[in-house]
């Protein structure tokens, strides 16, 4: 499921549930177009939109994720299908 | 409009309406009881499961009473979600025929992007407005602050900062709420405000640039999403797949043994004060059937709804204040794994724990799962779960059968009991959820609220609610159905007959020898089948019938060993005992999985709200019982070597 890039200046998109804990990352919101209608629209509504930056306090499957101030505890289901690009401490893509 | 305040207001015009919307974890609710204190009453609105409350507010300075209707918090008021639905239907009038006059948006001031974007949903309805900046205590320690004026200016309403918790802010919130009632709006104002929002189709994509822009500018940029090591460390603790269900159990089982030690003192005194009283009744009324009626229909009747009242505030309040604090939610995360397997919802897991204490706050409780079709599962087997109330039944029916037996086979039958019930419960929401109930269960996205220190106060009127909805609607369909099962029992009347002869010839004994073939196959004579049809009021009936009928009388202690032996010895008119080994093995098992309780049914039908669901319950739990009572009796009669 993971996009290794192809291009210099392509980013990596991994699937969330890699990612460790305090670990950042941008959300692409594009790759959760297979996700049922329903779903992904609550998830748009509860904050996890395009680009949008999040942070894993508890890593793997399920896992929790902050977005702003805001804690979500996402299923494995829906957290495999959910691509992101890791940032650093610096918030530059890598 | 409503254009009418104070006491301008014609006589016998309607109070304005305000709906009362915002996201879950807004703080809205506390808000609203902040506003409403208990002149709040919970609805289920028609032709959904989906509960909001209906209250009454009236400021201090003397304003106009208004009606506040506390909307289901819903993320978004486009999506697919009941909450969803409810929200819109309400804004357009479609719930009761009555659109609000006005709207109270409620807005989390530390979760400003996510919120605005709920607000401007809201906001493009064509009514007047008033935003109230909920959690403003919070939100001014925080550098940089939010703006309220700027915030109006962009929303084109007013925007008054409160704290639901705290009471900051409300006097100012009386004003604004007063003045959007009795205010014109006109088409000016609606287009004024229009034109500061986002289009009223506009995509999630547009609606969150466009919350982020104002977010930026009435509170500066987002600030860097601060890490909080602790409370990481805490909820990677609390949602462990094995720590976390551990520390869930250990929890339930401490609230649970909670509500039985504290709960059984009231309803101690509950059931001597109703004894006491129907005492009372019966010393000063002539003897007869009007002192029958009041003594054994109407005050046992009301005494035996009130009994359940301690348990189901316990329960609440103990609910409210874990709710409250934030852990729920993470319990509820921990155990969805294991709850998906039976196509149920992790927050099923406290209404079904509930249940073994009783299944009537139990179904009460399953407020807590938000999918319509696992919440609807979660009640249809809830009373599966081995109940207070099937207790003196097992003790009774597992005496008989321990006799001669080693001493861990009581222990062991009592395990296998509630064991038996668990199972069956869980197996049957596999299959609702495969047939009836088939579809997709809600995907597990749940937003974890921050810990906090629950409110005490929001405890109390949680509990005060739902106790009300209890005696309201649950209560006066029990003493109904109490008064009509003292009916059948005490006519037509016995001539100077003892109780076992009044049992005997009454409607409830005649209905006994009708229906006694069809339980002929588990051994169920007309005496055991007298029994399980008076238990269908409570299960616990059945010891003080078998009581009576065995001439042990009706205050039988099923611990009695002087009544195990009267009732374990009772004759069949041919001779042979009732209770024989295959068929007290069949009437326990019948007993552990048999819907045998009506105040459950009319609970059922209150929180559903249609007779459907009961009917269900009533028909599949009795068909399983009677299944299992059938194989159970087989099996233990070719274990004996009988014919």
């Amino acid at each position: 499921m993971s996009a290794a890039p192809d291009e210099p200046g392509a980013t990596v998109r991994i699937p969330l549930t890699q990612l460790q804990r305090g670990q950042r990352a941008i959300v692409h919101c594009a790759d959760i177009a297979d996700l049922p209608e329903g779903d992904r629209c609550l998830l748009h509504a509860m904050g996890m939109h395009h680009e949008c930056q999040i942070r894993v306090c508890s890593p793997g499957t399920p896992c929790i994720v902050q977005i702003d101030s805001t804690r979500l505890g996402i299923s494995a289901d829906v957290a495999r299908r959910i691509l992101v690009t890791p940032i650093d401490d610096a918030g530059a893509a890598r | 409009m409503t254009a009418a305040g104070g006491d301008e207001r014609p006589a016998g015009a309607r109070m304005p309406r305000i709906a009362v919307l915002g996201n879950p974890n807004t703080g809205k609710t506390t808000l609203f009881n902040r506003l409403c204190g208990v002149r709040a009453r919970t609805a289920n609105f028609p032709g959904s499961t989906v509960e909001g409350r209906v209250g009454t507010h009236r400021a201090p300075s003397g304003a106009a009473e208004l009606e506040l209707m506390d909307l289901p918090g819903t993320y978004s008021l486009s999506i697919d979600v009941p909450e969803s639905q409810v929200c819109r239907d309400s804004l357009r009038g479609a719930l009761d025929g009555r659109a609000p006059d006005a709207m109270l948006v409620v807005v989390d001031a530390t979760n400003l992007r996510r919120n605005l974007q709920f607000a401007a949903q809201a906001l493009a309805h064509r009514l007047p407005a008033v935003v109230a900046l909920n959690m403003w205590d919070a939100a001014k320690a925080r550098t940089p602050s939010v703006d309220p004026a700027e915030l109006a200016r962009r929303l084109g309403c007013p925007v008054v900062p409160v704290s639901g918790r705290t009471g900051e802010g409300m006097p100012a919130l009386d004003v604004a709420l007063d003045t959007v009632t009795t205010l014109p709006f006109g088409n000016d104002a609606l287009v004024a405000r229009l034109q500061k929002l986002p289009a009223a189709d506009a995509s999630p994509a547009a609606l969150a640039t466009w919350a982020d822009g104002v977010a930026r500018a009435v509170a500066g940029p987002p600030p860097e999403s601060a890490g909080d090591a602790l409370v990481d460390r805490i909820d990677v603790a609390l949602t462990h797949p094995f720590l976390g269900i551990a520390v869930f159990a250990v929890t339930m089982a401490a609230l649970f043994s909670a509500i039985f030690m504290v709960a059984s003192v009231p309803m101690d005194l509950i059931d001597l004060l109703f004894g006491s009283a129907a005492e009372a009744v019966r010393a000063r009324l002539p003897e007869g059937i009007l002192a029958e009626l009041v003594a054994d229909g109407i005050v046992a009747g009301i005494g035996g709804v009130l009994v359940f009242l301690p348990q189901i505030c316990l329960l609440f309040f103990l609910l409210s204040l874990l709710e409250d604090s934030g852990y729920l939610a993470r319990a509820a995360f921990a155990v969805d794994r294991v709850m998906r397997r039976f196509g149920l919802a992790g927050p099923s897991f406290v209404p079904l724990l509930s249940s073994h204490a009783c299944a009537l706050p139990g179904i009460m409780s399953t407020r807590l799962v938000r999918d319509d079709r696992e919440r609807l599962a979660t009640i249809l087997v809830a009373p599966f779960m081995s109940c207070s109330a099937r207790l003196p039944v097992y003790v009774l029916l597992i005496g008989i059968l321990s006799v001669g037996r080693p001493a861990w086979f009581a222990g062991a039958a009592f395990v296998g009991c509630y064991a038996l019930g668990a199972s069956a419960g869980l197996l049957t929401a596999l299959l609702a959820r495969r047939t009836i109930l088939r579809g997709p269960g809600r995907a597990l996205v749940l937003e974890l609220p921050p810990y906090r220190v629950p409110s005490l106060r929001n405890a109390f009127l949680t509990t005060w609610d739902r106790a009300s909805v209890f005696v309201r609607n649950a209560g006066t369909t029990i003493l109904a159905i109490s008064v009509v099962m003292w009916w059948l029992s005490a006519f037509p009347r016995a001539a100077g007959g003892d109780g076992r002869t009044q049992q005997a010839s009454s409607f409830a004994g005649q209905l006994g020898e009708a229906v006694q073939p069809a339980f002929a196959p588990l051994g169920f004579d007309s005496q055991l089948t007298v029994g399980v049809l008076t238990s269908f009021l409570a299960r616990e009936v059945f010891v003080s019938t078998m009581g009576v009928l065995a001439g042990a009388g009706t205050d039988a202690d099923p611990g009695d060993d002087s009544v195990l032996e009267r009732v374990a010895s009772m004759p069949r008119a041919d001779g042979t005992l009732v209770f024989d080994e295959p068929t007290t093995a069949a009437a326990l098992v019948f007993f552990v999985l048999a819907m045998q309780c009506l105040p459950t049914l009319a609970v059922t039908r209150r929180e559903t709200g249609s007779w459907k669901w009961p009917a269900i319950q009533l028909g599949w739990m009795t068909a399983v019982a009677y299944a299992a009572a059938l194989a159970t009796h087989a099996a233990v009669a070719a274990l004996n070597g009988a014919p």
